[in-house]
């Protein structure tokens, strides 16, 4: 298992620079730019009112816009999921099905591996490479918190970090598990953003709209805090996110376990329950 | 012959893909340190034995064993000692032939043998350090037979694995191939081109629309089968007398001569030519390509 992780971490080590190293200085130039936007609240707060409500709630609101979690959320955690989001569906849908389209997969596997170790392995090492990006994220906000006069701490800014992880997982798996449902991983990448863009507008939308809310219930973003994890992390729905990653994972595992692994030209998608 | 003696087992196996049934009831045997050929053209089954053989795909029916293992339940112990040579190879675009070789021989615990790999590969005029986006077909190939020997497995399992070679890099193949079984390693191979078979394989086996039609010595085989044969007479026959024997076929006739294709003993169409003035009487050993046709034509 640990040889695969290794490959694995080592075939995506430019995902991990290219994304972390960028967040890294989004994260340093979001920290310079508080100390201005400080200084400039009163015409801020007037062209903040000029825009509607419902532009600001993609943002998170901009009610606490200038505390420590408020700012973090509104500069970087309301849309990053997003952003980091379309990495993590990508290496998810990519995880095993990638190899399969190359024709890289049947080879591997008549190697002394067994499909388990393959499948862990390839997670472990999904699950490093966002963690991984998220360190170099918050390395950027480490560094920059020397010079802003944001009131907070780097320790306090690393916990926002744990749960944008465990929301970058959910999807991520979700692109996975679907990848094995589903007859190509395009399509599985494809469904993972279409609900990933809509966990995003029904959550960010259902602040300001109160009739949103039972569909919100459903969207994995409403359990996902953002920069007000600053003032804590709320375990029930950190845990959750995770618990119901690992168990997309262990049925994509079981998926892939009973899988003919395909080769160009050889047999037709069909649903794996139907078998 | 004991258990231990069969390394490669088959029974009833069966494989669909939706409604195309792709195996209806493979039934093999292969003996320790033989050369086995597996006959048969584009469809009738080969690559989807060999990869049930692996475990990448799973039998809807039947019984699998290979070197006395299940490859399901012991699919790690079968893997370690077997080499294996896909039909469709694809390898890794982004990384030299070394690095490649490299990651394979890291997934089998880092055994191989690098004198050895680099043996093999001057011996195919491989370069290790192209990266393998800049290699042809043939190229890709040699890094193909290069990974399934390079831990001197007990037994290979190479599907087509000439495919995309020159004439020359094939007959260093087919020397590995021999090598490979003077010590003492049993190779299973599929293919299309029959020469190939004719020359490497001491047992032939012929698969046909999924099932396996026919098993045997190549050469008893070539030497039972079919015969061609032909007959110059002294005068004018009556030629469907020749006919109602059983196994034999009309392919060319003249007023004093015939061309038969014989399927089987002699014995019958001597007796029947008896009666006739024969003045010349030619007999061909038919290629093992015609030997396939004919189970193609059934």
């Amino acid at each position: 298992m640990f040889t695969i992780f290794n490959q694995s971490l080592r075939r995506w080590k430019w995902q991990i620079i290219g994304w972390g190293s960028s967040m890294s200085i989004i994260a340093v130039y979001l920290m310079w730019l508080y100390k201005p936007m400080l200084e400039q609240q009163a015409q801020l707060k007037n062209l903040f009112d000029a825009y509607g409500k419902e532009m600001l709630s993609f943002f998170g609101g901009t009610a606490d816009i200038f505390s420590a979690g408020g700012y973090l959320n509104f500069a970087f955690f309301s849309y990053v999921p997003v952003a980091i989001g379309i990495l993590a569906l990508l290496l998810g849908s990519g995880l095993v099905v990638a190899d399969e389209e190359k024709g890289t997969l049947d080879l591997i596997l008549a190697h002394p591996i067994t499909r388990t170790a393959l499948f862990w392995g390839r997670w472990l090492a999904l699950a490093a490479t966002l963690t991984a990006v998220l360190l170099l994220a918050w390395l950027g906000f480490a560094v920059g918190l020397s010079w802003t006069g944001l009131d907070t701490t780097a320790w306090q800014v690393l916990l926002p970090h744990i749960s944008l992880l465990s929301i970058l997982l959910l999807f991520g798996t979700l692109a996975l598990f679907l990848s094995l449902l589903l007859p190509s991983r395009t399509l599985a990448a494809s469904v993972t953003g279409v609900l990933l863009l809509v966990s995003y507008f029904v959550t960010s939308l259902a602040s300001i709209n109160d009739t949103l809310e039972p569909l919100n219930t459903f969207s994995p973003l409403k359990y996902y805090q953002g920069g007000s994890a600053v003032n804590g992390l709320e375990w029930g729905p950190l845990l959750s996110t995770l618990g119901i990653a690992l168990v997309l994972a262990a049925l994509a595992w079981l998926l892939f376990q009973r899988r003919d692994i395909r080769v160009s030209g050889e047999g037709n998608w069909r649903l794996p329950f139907l078998k | 012959m004991n258990d231990s003696s069969i390394v490669l087992l088959a029974q009833g196996l069966t494989k669909s893909y939706g409604r195309v049934q792709a195996l209806r009831g493979v039934e093999l045997e292969v003996q320790r340190g033989e050369v086995f050929g597996f006959l048969g053209p584009n469809g009738a089954g080969k690559t989807t034995t060999i990869r049930i053989l692996l475990d990448l795909i799973r039998p809807d029916g039947g019984t699998v064993r290979v070197l006395g293992l299940d490859p399901q339940k012991d699919a790690l112990e079968v893997r370690a000692r077997c080499g294996y040579l896909p039909g469709e190879l694809h390898l890794e675009d982004a990384e030299t032939v070394e690095t490649i070789l490299k990651q394979f021989n890291t997934l089998r615990g880092g055994k191989a043998d690098w004198t050895y790999i680099r043996n093999l590969a001057d011996r195919l005029g491989l370069d290790l350090k192209t990266q393998t986006k800049n290699l042809s077909k043939g190229n890709k190939q040699k890094v193909g037979v290069v990974q399934a020997l390079m831990h001197r497995p007990e037994l290979l399992l190479l599907d087509e694995p000439t495919s995309g070679l020159d004439p020359l890099i094939q007959q260093e193949v087919h020397k590995l191939i021999g090598e490979a079984k003077a010590d003492g390693a049993t190779i299973f191979f599929s293919s299309h081109v029959i020469g190939e078979v004719e020359q490497l394989a001491d047992r032939v086996g012929i698969i046909r629309k999924g099932m396996v039609v026919e098993v045997a010595e190549t050469q008893a085989l070539i030497k039972r089968a079919l015969r061609r044969a032909r007959v110059r007479f002294g005068g004018e026959i009556q030629v469907p007398t020749l006919e109602d024997i059983p196994g034999v076929s009309i392919l060319s006739r003249s007023a004093d001569s015939v061309t038969l294709r014989v399927e089987g003993e002699m014995d019958a169409l001597i007796k029947e030519l008896a009666k006739f003035p024969v003045i010349e009487f030619e007999t061909e050993r038919p290629s093992l390509e015609e030997i396939f046709l004919a189970y193609y034509e059934r």
